[in-house]
């Protein structure tokens, strides 16, 4: 990158206390479904009680974690606001599916609709920040964040943005959890964290955040060096496209001294943790983030918080994010402090 | 027509979430937007939802609709006039 | 200074034909293609006019040369229909070759399917292929059957933002090229009617009844449509060392929010104004050479006051010709930045300027009105295409005649 980007600030919703205070991540009890929720902070201090009443969770969430990033970073208006978010607001869009026919398609609350569009976060930020310039929404799946986190680095280099607020975020409803156990995205028997990467079983425990960076060109103590995505890769491009982003970089596979991986335990596709981790020295110290946040599709948001966290803490010079979402779409990350 | 505007006012902190505010609090001919409450256009439209499923009267124009819900007084008349229609 | 982002191939499916010739001529003809929906289940079937694509799913299938059709959506298929045809139009046989982004633009991607099957996917009870649409409930699904279907895997993503996003779309794509990232980039978007979207602009009461009438003083609403459309971005050395035939050059573009409300824009037009003004900046034009604006257009109260304040306080007195072309096609939403974008190409390349329908008096707010009738052999060199939407989000897209 010809302009060095650097992460000056960030704020997480997640499972975990992540919110306020010092960050100790946990392996939370599970005691009805293999869902991590995540924690809900006040908002009160956030959003104005008239704004506040009409929005939903996913929203709530949303706005809320972006403002704590702008605090954190003692900024009010970042240069462009980009996000990544799989589902939107799933219950605005369930509960105006469920409307549509208990109404029978007459006399609905417009609100609902309104707030399922995808960009509905986005906007909110932009109107209670008065941010006026480019604004923009990924929809897809594990390319979500990822696809904002490199427009946002596209912003800085190209000189338009000085900082971006760059942020990931989805909900998981009960709704949406059983209909996607239809299709094989969960463990079928309850499985705690402490225990998902050892089961031996397909499917995953479902998780949700809400994660924001302030990304600028000032100087910080965590720099963005680059990233990577890969669409659909066979193990054998997995491993020679790693080996060559590092070396793109001009970082040695032995100078990575952590890799946070997105490793959920589903059998069907930590074949490709393998694959990454064979690249790097044995050694290197490792990080499961997905037992603290759960999967979704924007978890690799919470991936790379955990990365800013753990570079912040002085234990480590130069991390890796290796995560994927099923299989499909899969991102290197690389972070230096 | 008391008893529909009080009932009004229940409704409309329900329908609006309007968590602290209570019946007592809108004064009849107090405007519901801009000012006043504070509801914007949106609110408008839920208000339209709220007269179509709990008084069966169907709002199409939303300059109808804005003329309408002026104030809960505005709306109780328009209520009560096509009750009696 | 940056490389050049050339227009190499176009496609394209919408109410008014199945193709960019089929649009052509139904625009030449100024023949509407607005009517009752034949496709959609919905009670307001026969009230609410639509502009549909005049082919069941199964016939999008056929024409997609999809035999085993389970689990692609009319969304898909739309898609798989509009990049087919601009990859062909761009000399494009084996897309694999070069490694090529995938920009696509879904509002509410399988929503046109899985709505009639998603109380089934919550009863335990039911057991079927409809389960197989699971994965169609979010906006990715379409992008990666299209992608997987025609070897587009250099960058695979789909954007969301609302009616801008297929805008938004072809500013990423271009921007990913201008960045060096790939040379070759196609962007566009994909909407089927749903009844779910149907609904959701029924609820908040800006649909017209009527066919839906831009810039005019009785303007009541839009009109939904569906179609899909993607437009080939190749860089100008990339696109001369393979001898491609530029269409157009996307010389410009910007992307402002307005941060006014969630879904009005502000009386003035502050954010039109400023993506407008923006990205004909960007293109190294001025105002004066500007010849036409496809304007977003979409008939509803808000937009067209907002969007024409804009015009009069970007342009003055010298607005040039501007219309929109949603009495055509319906408002397409996801897709509808990209077809008119391509609008915007096939005016610069029939050097045609498109009638804005259905318009009869000039709105009491405004000095200007849009251009009412088909003018030919028009000298279109710079074309403003507009895209506004939810959430505040503004996208101005300039399209020039290549060489100028």
């Amino acid at each position: 990158m010809d302009i060095k980007c650097y992460i000056q600030a960030s704020a997480a919703i997640s499972p975990q206390q992540s919110f306020t205070g010092d960050y100790t991540p946990q392996l939370l009890p599970l005691t009805e479904r293999n869902l991590l929720r995540a924690q809900e902070p006040g908002y009160a201090g956030f959003i104005p009680p008239n704004s506040l009443r009409r929005m939903s969770r996913l929203l709530k969430m949303g706005l809320t974690s972006a403002l704590q990033c702008l605090r954190n970073g003692n900024a009010s208006v970042p240069g462009a606001i980009i996000t990544g978010t799989g589902r939107g607001s799933l219950q605005d869009t369930e509960k105006f599916l469920h409307d549509i026919r208990t109404y029978e398609e007459t006399a609905l609350n417009p609100t609902p609709f309104i707030q399922s569009t995808y960009n509905s976060v986005n906007g909110l930020v932009a109107l209670q920040q008065q941010c006026t310039d480019y604004n923009n929404t990924f929809v897809h799946r594990g390319f979500s964040f990822e696809h904002a986190l490199l427009d946002s680095i596209l912003q800085i280099q190209e000189g338009a943005a000085q900082s971006v607020l760059t942020g990931g975020f989805d909900e998981m409803t009960v709704e949406h959890h059983y209909i996607k156990s239809r299709i094989g995205y969960w463990k079928t028997a309850l499985t705690q964290p402490a225990d998902m990467l050892e089961s031996g079983t397909q499917g995953t425990v479902a998780g949700e955040g809400s994660v924001f960076f302030l990304i600028g060109t000032a100087p910080s103590a965590v720099e963005l060096k680059g990233m990577q995505m890969l669409y659909k890769p066979t193990p054998e491009q997995l491993s020679a496209s790693l080996t060559q982003f590092l070396a793109q970089q001009g970082v040695a596979p032995e100078e990575i001294d952590l890799l946070v991986s997105g490793r959920n335990g589903d059998t069907r596709f930590d074949h490709f943790y393998d694959v990454a981790e064979k690249v790097l020295p044995s050694s290197v110290e490792k990080i499961h983030f997905k037992q603290y946040c759960g999967e979704y599709d924007t978890a690799g948001a919470f991936g790379m918080w955990t990365v800013t966290q753990e570079l912040l803490s002085g234990r480590h010079k130069t991390a890796l994010l290796y995560n994927h979402f099923y299989g499909e779409q899969h991102t290197f990350v690389l972070l230096q402090a | 027509m008391e008893a529909l505007k009080l009932k009004l006012k229940q409704q409309i902190i329900e329908a609006l979430n309007l968590q602290d505010t209570k019946p007592e609090d809108i004064d009849d001919n107090a405007p519901l937007f801009g000012e006043g409450l504070g509801l914007d256009s949106i609110d408008s439209l839920e208000l339209m939802v709220l007269l179509e499923r709990s008084y069966k009267i169907k709002v199409e124009d939303p300059r109808e609709g804005r003329k309408i819900l002026q104030s809960v007084q505005t709306m109780a008349e328009f209520i009560m006039s096509k009750q009696a229609a | 200074m940056a490389e050049r982002v050339l227009i190499t191939g176009i496609g394209m499916i919408s109410a008014i034909g199945n193709n960019v010739e089929e649009n052509f001529r139904s625009l030449r003809a100024q023949r509407s293609g607005i009517g009752y929906s034949q496709y959609v289940d919905t009670i307001h079937r026969n009230v609410l006019p639509v502009g549909e694509v005049k082919c069941s799913t199964a016939e999008l299938a056929e024409m997609a040369g999809i035999t085993d059709a389970t689990g692609f959506t009319r969304t898909t298929l739309l898609g798989l229909i509009a990049m087919q045809e601009a990859l062909l139009s761009a000399g494009i046989r084996d897309a694999a070759e070069t490694p090529t982004a995938f920009i696509n633009a879904s509002t509410v991607g399988g929503m046109c399917d899985t709505e009639k099957i998603y109380f089934d996917i919550l009863d335990p009870e039911k057991e079927g292929t409809f389960l197989q649409l699971i994965d169609a409930l979010d906006c990715a699904d379409c992008t990666q059957r299209i992608a997987d279907h025609t070897g587009l895997t250099a960058y695979v993503t789909t954007i969301s933002t609302a009616c801008s996003s297929s805008a938004n779309a072809l500013m990423y794509g271009a921007r990913l090229i201008r960045a060096g990232l790939v040379q070759r980039a196609v962007c566009g978007g994909t909407e089927a009617l749903t009844r779910f979207t149907i609904n959701g602009f029924n609820s908040l009461k800006n649909i017209d009844k009527r066919h839906c009438m831009p810039f005019d003083n009785d303007r009541n609403g839009l009109n939904l449509g569906e179609g899909a459309a993607y437009l080939v971005l190749e860089s100008e050395s990339f696109a001369q060392r393979r001898k491609a035939r530029p269409m157009a050059e996307l010389s410009g573009w910007c992307n402002t929010n307005e941060a006014f409300h969630p879904t009005s824009p502000s009386p003035e037009g502050d954010g039109a104004f400023e993506a407008m003004r923006k990205a004909i900046a960007m293109s190294g034009r001025t105002l004066e050479d500007v010849q036409y604006i496809n304007v977003h257009g979409t008939a509803t109260l808000n937009n067209d006051v907002s969007e024409g304040r804009a015009l009069e306080r970007l342009f003055g007195d010298n607005v040039p010709s501007f219309s929109s072309t949603k009495p055509f096609t319906g408002h397409t939403l996801a897709a509808a930045g990209a077809i008119e974008a391509i609008y915007s190409v096939l005016s610069i390349n029939r050097q045609m300027i498109w009638p804005n329908l259905n318009f009869n008096a000039r709105m009491e707010e405004l000095r200007i009105s849009p251009e009412t009738r088909l003018l030919e052999e028009s000298p279109v060199q710079n074309v403003v295409s507009n895209s506004f939407g939810f959430g505040g989000n503004n996208a101005s897209l300039v399209i020039s005649k290549y060489g100028y």
